[in-house]
């Protein structure tokens, strides 16, 4: 947490939301419903997190213990998320510039940011669970899409609400086999998990 | 000193949860035995339920065996579990406290709502009633698995989190290394370790699947527009629900590789065969319940066809490595029977013959016929009744008194055991002669296997209020003992 | 935990709750479909009195129509899917109409997004198709694309590319009323609640 990695993270943040801020790439990552979601609103939130990592020593006192073993910030990710995944949201944020730019702020500002600051504070049980209840999400709105008789999107084609549905499908495989592999084989956390636990007893 | 205190005041209250868990299994147990009971005599003619009733009954007994089955396995695995890795007690008691507002909800959805689809909540139909149940009796039932759910993951997150904080991975904690030769075995994971990572994995990913369609099925209630694959969501709910009910026998099965060596003094020994069973039932477990589906033509032929391989061979390797490791360490043991290892006993007979029609009915050609007849709901109480609530029953023993020569526990027993054995047989037979499953009203020729097995089913239900009765007389004492070594 | 948690998760809790009450039409709707009908039935809305020429080459605006309800659908004649659906539609509403006998007029008005393809010739085809004969349904080009533009945009139809040549819009039967406001936003194969609205947007 000292000055230079900071200075980098933040250097790094502030270029990526430069390279998303709504004008130059926008189309071309708004074009596709499976690109404006599994690429631009990740890419938005990662650009958030990278500057909240980058604030991270800087949190208010007041903030950090506020924000009990992160629920309220990891709430507000949820939120936020939610949000904008609404498919009429996605057409607003296509049919109206200044939408897209209120998207741009609060996904970076109120998904990316606070999930910096409040992952760390969930205990590791509560990331496990949080792991294993988006993972099987992410696939069940991917089944609603493709199995959705109608267009849930005026912007988006059939077949493009379709390779969205396949492409979040996609995603939640990959992310299950990733966490079963590695607690399978078990990277190593062998203390990791052991310390987590014990931070989570003593904010419990 | 003040550690020693706090220490034991911590194993009291996870022994004091253990017991909740096993009281409230036991009270729910007996419930929904009289719920089966009722089924039966409705179906024998010697009483009169409404058949749109009888279809509520069947799906809060399917929801609540299934539910206590959970449960009460839950409680042998984090039981003996906690003996090897760190484990929360406040965590053990949250599920309870899911379980039981979900059962509310459960049996507020059933007998307030009239919901009856069925425990498997087949997609579309909990959102296609024919008047018989509203939506919102529908998200009740839908929520109140939903909750359960939630506690489940979390306990068994949180076991999984002990694992590996000692183990470092599911797979050291298997034996897988033990299982293929690479490790010596004694330095291998106890039993109870290995069985309690199998459930761990299969069960997060049922329970995670199972989540998903319960999403799917809420959101297509109240906005029908929203559709899902139906063939999918068969697939899902049956890799979720298989999982979860065969989980319980293998959470379930750790009370015989800890009890039975109590009384027989001989260690129950984890060998390369007994670590490759499980490295084997755990891929095999995930892959099998396909043969919930040999009916569905759509499903593609190589999944049937691997499903019903599956069939025959899943529950084999644990299920052998155990009867036979049961019956080495029983015999020349110089034994003397008491509750608990005679109910341990009896659960690893009743798996092991409850197996067997259910490779019979994994074939796809006796399948297309067996089915859809009383010979299944035959393979699954066989293996259920006989098996995992024996092991359950068994544990209970273990934690009150286990020791009596004679008396009523004996009694209980036998009627558990025999009422048990005949009402099984009837459901088999009756099916081996094409009698359906989850018909309401019963023709006259299939009424003579209907009254057999109510009477079966009476006598059996009477046995285990005897053996529960038991359970509560010496829970008080339970709580402060310490477990029988 | 301290004094600031409650605070903090209370204050996330309502304004992600309101956020997503306000982005769903009070959990109304998830689709910008939904949320426009609903957003129509609540607050009508005044439709632009645009210059529009029919089959018969006549000159004409949805104004002229006050003092009876009229219906509204959105076509181009090229099209092999939902506006040969749409027109299956209209037609049996048309018979509906034949047969009625209150007072309060009803016409029909299929309106195309495609005047660069649908001169009067191509117009007049759709029409004979269908049956429909002038006044009581008008098959109509927008005179100038100004007109077009705002017509797409009071009504709320999104048209893109289907990536075939032609195009993928929202269907959708669009209910005027005798004060030429736009009241309701109906499902095109409903006949019966098609019926029902252009009854009662008939009475002024």
């Amino acid at each position: 947490m000292n000055g230079r990695p900071g200075t980098i993270r933040s250097l790094l943040a502030l270029g990526l939301l430069a390279l998303l801020w709504p004008s130059p790439l926008r189309h071309l990552l708004e074009r596709d419903m499976a690109v404006h979601m599994i690429v631009q609103l990740p890419l938005l939130a990662c650009g958030g997190f990278l500057l909240g990592s980058a604030l991270r020593a800087h949190e208010p006192r007041w903030l950090a213990e506020a924000d009990w073993l992160g629920l309220p910030g990891l709430l507000l990710v949820i939120f936020t998320t939610s949000f904008w995944m609404l498919p009429r949201m996605l057409d607003a944020a296509l049919a109206d510039p200044a939408i897209d730019g209120v998207k741009f702020l609060s996904v970076a500002s109120f998904a990316g940011l606070p999930l910096a600051l409040s992952w760390r504070r969930m205990p590791a049980l509560g990331r496990a669970f949080l792991w294993a209840n988006f993972i099987p999400k992410l696939g069940a709105i991917g089944g609603l899409y493709l199995a959705a008789p109608i267009r849930l999107c005026a912007y988006y084609r059939l077949d493009q609400q379709a390779a969205a549905g396949w492409t979040l499908i996609a995603v939640a495989v990959a992310l299950a086999m990733a966490w079963f592999v590695i607690a399978f084989v078990g990277v190593p956390m062998s203390q990791a998990p052991a310390q987590s636990c014990r931070a989570g007893n003593e904010a419990a | 000193m003040t550690m020693e205190v706090t220490a034991g005041r911590v194993a009291l209250n996870a022994r004091a949860a253990v017991l909740a868990y096993l009281a409230v299994s036991g009270i729910v147990l007996l419930l929904m035995m009289l719920l089966g009971l009722t089924m039966r005599l409705a179906q024998a003619q010697w009483i009169d339920v409404e058949p749109d009733f009888f279809y509520v009954v069947m799906t809060m007994h399917g929801a609540g065996m299934v539910g206590i089955a959970g449960l009460s396995g839950a409680a042998v695995m984090w039981h003996f579990v906690r003996r090897h890795v760190p484990v929360s007690t406040a965590v053990f008691l949250v599920n309870l406290v899911f379980f039981l507002i979900g059962a509310v909800l459960i049996l507020g959805a059933g007998f307030i709502g009239g919901f009856g689809a069925g425990w498997t909540f087949l997609f579309p139909l909990p959102a296609h009633s024919g008047e018989l149940w509203s939506a919102n009796a529908a998200a009740a039932y839908l929520v109140g698995l939903m909750i359960i759910g939630v506690g489940f993951l979390l306990l068994h997150l949180d076991i999984a989190r002990g694992i590996l904080s000692v183990y470092g991975g599911l797979g050291a904690a298997l034996g897988v290394k033990q299982a293929f030769g690479l490790a010596p075995e004694k330095g291998g994971p106890p039993p109870a370790v290995a069985a309690s990572t199998m459930v761990l994995i299969v069960n997060i990913l049922g329970i995670a699947l199972g989540a998903a369609v319960l999403v799917v099925s809420l959101v297509n209630l109240y906005v029908p527009s929203f559709t899902f694959n139906a063939l999918a969501a068969k697939n899902m709910i049956y890799f979720f629900g298989h999982v979860f009910i065969n989980a319980t026998i293998y959470m379930a099965v750790i009370a015989v590789y800890e009890i039975l060596p109590v009384y027989t003094h001989r260690p129950w020994k984890a060998n390369r065969a007994f670590y490759f069973a499980w490295v084997l039932s755990t891929a095999m477990v995930l892959t099998v319940y396909t043969h919930h589906l040999l009916m569905d033509f759509a499903m593609p032929a190589w999944a049937l066809v691997a499903g019903q391989i599956i069939s025959w061979l899943s529950g084999l390797p644990v299920l052998l490595v155990t009867a036979f490791g049961t019956l080495a360490n029983v015999y020349r043991s110089g034994l003397r029977w008491n509750l608990a290892a005679a109910l341990v006993f009896v659960g690893v007979a009743g798996w092991a013959i409850g197996v067997i029609p259910a490779i019979a009915d994994g074939t796809i050609a006796v399948n297309s016929v067996m089915h859809n007849t009383q010979w299944v709901p035959g393979h699954f109480h066989t293996y259920l009744l006989l098996g995992m609530v024996a092991m359950m029953l068994g544990f209970t023993a273990y934690l009150t008194r286990p020791q009596p020569r004679y008396g009523l526990g004996w009694i209980g027993f036998w009627l558990y055991v025999g009422g048990g054995t005949l009402f099984v047989l009837a459901f088999l037979l009756a099916g081996s002669e094409s009698v359906p499953r989850r018909y309401a009203v019963h023709v006259a020729s299939w009424l003579p296997y209907d009254r057999v097995g109510s009477v079966g089913a009476a006598l059996a239900v009477t046995g285990v209020l005897i053996l529960i009765a038991r359970f509560f007389a010496g829970v008080r004492t339970a709580a402060q003992a310490e477990d029988p070594a | 935990m301290k004094a600031g948690f409650p605070v903090l998760l209370t204050l996330v809790l309502s304004s992600g709750a309101a956020a997503l009450a306000y982005g769903t039409e009070g959990f109304h709707a998830v689709t910008s479909e939904g949320a426009r009908a609903l957003a129509v039935e609540r607050t009508p809305r005044p439709v632009p009195d645009v210059a529009l020429t029919d089959q018969d080459g006549r000159a004409f605006s949805l104004g002229d129509y006050r003092g009876g309800a009229v219906l509204v659908d959105f076509i181009y004649t090229r099209c092999p899917t939902i506006c040969t659906a749409n027109g299956g539609d209209f037609e049996r509403v048309l018979a509906r109409l034949e047969r009625r006998q209150a007072r309060g007029r009803i016409d029909l008005v299929s309106i195309s997004f495609d005047p660069q393809n649908d001169d009067r010739e191509a117009l007049k085809r759709y029409g004979n198709r269908f049956g429909a004969q002038a006044p009581r349904w008008r098959i109509a080009a927008p005179v100038d694309g100004r007109g077009l533009a705002a017509l797409l945009k009071t009504f709320g139809v999104v048209v893109i590319p289907d990536g075939f040549g032609g195009f993928v819009h929202n269907a959708a039967v669009y209910a005027v009323d005798a004060h030429g406001r736009l009241v309701r936003i109906l499902d095109p194969d409903a006949t019966e609640q098609i019926m029902a609205a252009a009854e009662q947007a008939a009475t002024p």
